[in-house]
């Protein structure tokens, strides 16, 4: 009886290492990806209503991951790297010049970038493209966008530079208020 | 059989080595927080897609559009009419919540990027498979915002029907997403858990299991670092507030509206019938003459009647504020005034459960629509003949309009030629 048992379950043990060894992984991963292959392939069925169709949108699915993976990311990281790189480290050095207590770079840094990301979310009005079935839609004709993401802009590296101010101001007061003037070193912590 | 240059150890130069990923912000617990909040957001934009179909109600008459059943096409029950507000909420989410995500994928897909140029390539077929998968998964969500985001700018830039184009290709993606939710929530889990000094480099190896791979995003030569993790996110997270406001300002509307400064629908022009409109009077396309003193609204079930604007304004009025929210995010609540669906069928003869379809003057995409039975026999489903104590203007529908609660914008058919009222077995 109890041999039997060892037996059923020592095979149990060989299939289920089997499967692990040929395909890499456990059972649910497979079914898990061919549930997701047979969404996949559902919507591709409905799809071919409009065989013309097909191909463009496969065409924008590949063509969405290589932009952005391969083109739109290098891209922004590379602009980034431009302009903190340098930038940043003399900032840094300034900063230990003059026991400057913040870290300046994140306060341009996020301006810099959600600027960006507005303008490449809204790119269609702010370049008009969309404008004149917008004028159809709406009745509006709307030029102003590009002057309203400027506006943006300034409102977004404005409010960051009041928040430098305020928290140059902010340390510095916590640093006069202490007794022992020799605790300087990391007041803006850099990582967390 | 073994290929050298496929060797783990071996990658080629660039990114394909570790070293070449330099970013100290990266690693798995950055990529899980992002994670676990699109966990929690991408359900509701997923849903609230899943209802807006719903509520076009595509298997009644030609709201489908020319969609045809398949195995996808379903549509769970009849759309209900309380409370009025309930398209403008959901879809509403939709596109704020959608919005609001888009910067939150971003900053996801940059925490993984190295994982894109892992060596070798595929180590076996779960590997390859699941790449595949993650193919779909990252191939679709772009898919998905991209034309999303540029359907609500009106720029129509892709050569296919959006309509099907975002509605299939949110299957893709939901079944990837759901397989990756299945396969990675473990690992999310453990990098949530894991303290962060376990997270450093030194961890980090390639390899399968769940502990060791949450150590597997850190860069083993980080440069040093120019801000906090906690800054990254505030970041990330101020993008999102500032989309998802732009979305919400157009949805909930009143004072709010002026803060959507980059979408089309931020503003309001002076007087009762200042609201936007989805579609111009000019860009319908209709001739002067057929709204002209000879226009008749053509009624039809058990009877054909024809009615004059003047006999429409002689049967019973009724008002109701109701709210126009179209697919697109916006939405717009006025006074509308006019008679009711259900006084019209009685008029055509139709008594008990009925549907109705609308078709317009103007021919297009959604030149005729069908309404339910539960939308007809709401007393607040109205012909609206004038808005805000004023008559109609062209631009919204003049000489008459449907105006029905919590269905989409478009299906408030305009200008108005002929309803068909058909019965229902119920």
């Amino acid at each position: 009886m109890g041999r039997e048992d060892d037996l059923r379950d020592g095979v149990r043990v060989t299939l289920g290492r089997r499967f692990r060894i040929l395909y890499g992984a456990g059972p649910l991963h497979l079914l898990a990806l061919l549930a997701s292959f047979a969404l996949a392939g559902a919507a591709v069925v409905g799809w071919f209503e409009r065989p013309r169709d097909v191909v463009s949108v496969l065409i924008w699915l590949a063509a969405a991951i290589g932009l952005h993976d391969l083109i739109l990311m290098p891209l922004y990281s590379l602009l980034d790297r431009i302009a903190f790189s340098r930038l940043s480290a003399g900032l840094d050095r300034r900063r230990e010049a003059h026991s400057g207590p913040v870290n300046a770079t994140p306060f341009l840094r996020i301006p810099a970038v959600l600027s960006g990301l507005l303008l490449i979310v809204f790119f269609p009005v702010i370049s008009g493209l969309g404008a004149r079935t917008e004028l159809a839609a709406s009745g509006i004709a709307e030029r102003a966008y590009l002057v309203r993401w400027l506006a943006l802009v300034g409102v977004l590296f404005a409010g960051s530079g009041a928040a430098y101010a305020i928290s140059v101001a902010r340390v510095r007061h916590a640093y006069r208020s202490t007794t022992t003037p020799d605790t300087s070193g990391d007041l803006g912590p850099d990582d967390g | 059989m073994r290929l050298s240059f496929l060797h783990p150890d071996r990658p080629p130069p660039g990114p394909f080595r570790p070293e070449f990923w330099r970013s100290p912000l990266r690693n798995s617990r950055l990529t899980a927080v992002l994670g676990l909040v699109l966990l929690i957001g991408l359900p509701v934009v997923i849903v609230t897609g899943l209802l807006s179909n719903d509520a076009y109600q595509p298997g009644l008459g030609g709201n489908a559009l020319g969609r045809h059943f398949g195995p996808l096409d379903f549509y769970l029950f009849g759309w209900p009419t309380h409370p009025a507000w309930l398209y403008a909420l959901t879809q509403g989410l939709h596109v704020s919540v959608g919005l609001a995500l888009f910067p939150i994928v971003l900053a996801k897909l940059w925490s993984v990027i190295p994982r894109l140029f892992e060596w070798p390539p595929v180590r076996n077929v779960a590997h390859a498979l699941e790449r595949l998968s993650l193919a779909l998964l990252v191939g679709g969500a772009l898919f998905e915002f991209v034309t999303g985001i540029l359907n609500v700018q009106y720029w129509y830039a892709f050569p296919f029907s959006f309509l099907q184009a975002h509605y299939y290709g949110a299957w893709v993606f939901t079944g990837a997403f759901l397989a990756h939710v299945v396969l990675k929530l473990p690992t999310m889990w453990t990098a949530l858990r894991t303290r962060r000094e376990v997270l450093s480099p030194m961890s980090a190896q390639s390899g399968e299991g769940s502990g060791i791979e949450a150590a597997a995003l850190a860069s083993p030569a980080p440069a040093p670092p120019t801000m906090s993790r906690r800054a990254l996110l505030g970041m990330v997270g101020g993008g999102s507030a500032l989309l998802g406001l732009q979305g919400a300002a157009q949805s909930i509307g009143g004072p709010l509206r002026s803060v959507a400064l980059l979408l089309p629908r931020g503003r309001d022009r002076p007087g009762p019938l200042g609201f936007p409109v989805n579609k111009t009077w000019a860009a319908a396309g209709i001739a002067p003459q057929q709204v002209g003193a000879e226009w008749q609204l053509e009624l039809s079930g058990a009877r054909r009647v024809s009615l004059a604007r003047a006999q429409l304004l002689s049967l019973p009025q009724h008002s109701y504020d109701l709210p126009i929210a179209c697919v697109e995010g916006w939405s717009t609540t006025q006074r509308w005034s006019g008679v009711r669906l259900q006084d019209l069928a009685a008029v055509a003869g139709v008594h008990g459960p009925a549907t109705v379809t609308t078709t317009s003057l103007e021919h297009g995409t959604y030149g005729h629509a069908t309404l339910g039975h539960e939308q007809v026999s709401d007393p607040r489903s109205l012909l609206a003949l004038r808005v805000n104590g004023v008559e109609l203007s062209r631009d919204h529908g003049y000489p008459a309009r449907v105006i029905s609660p919590a269905v989409p914008g478009v299906h408030c058919t305009k200008w108005v030629a002929k309803m068909t009222f058909g019965t229902v077995s119920a």
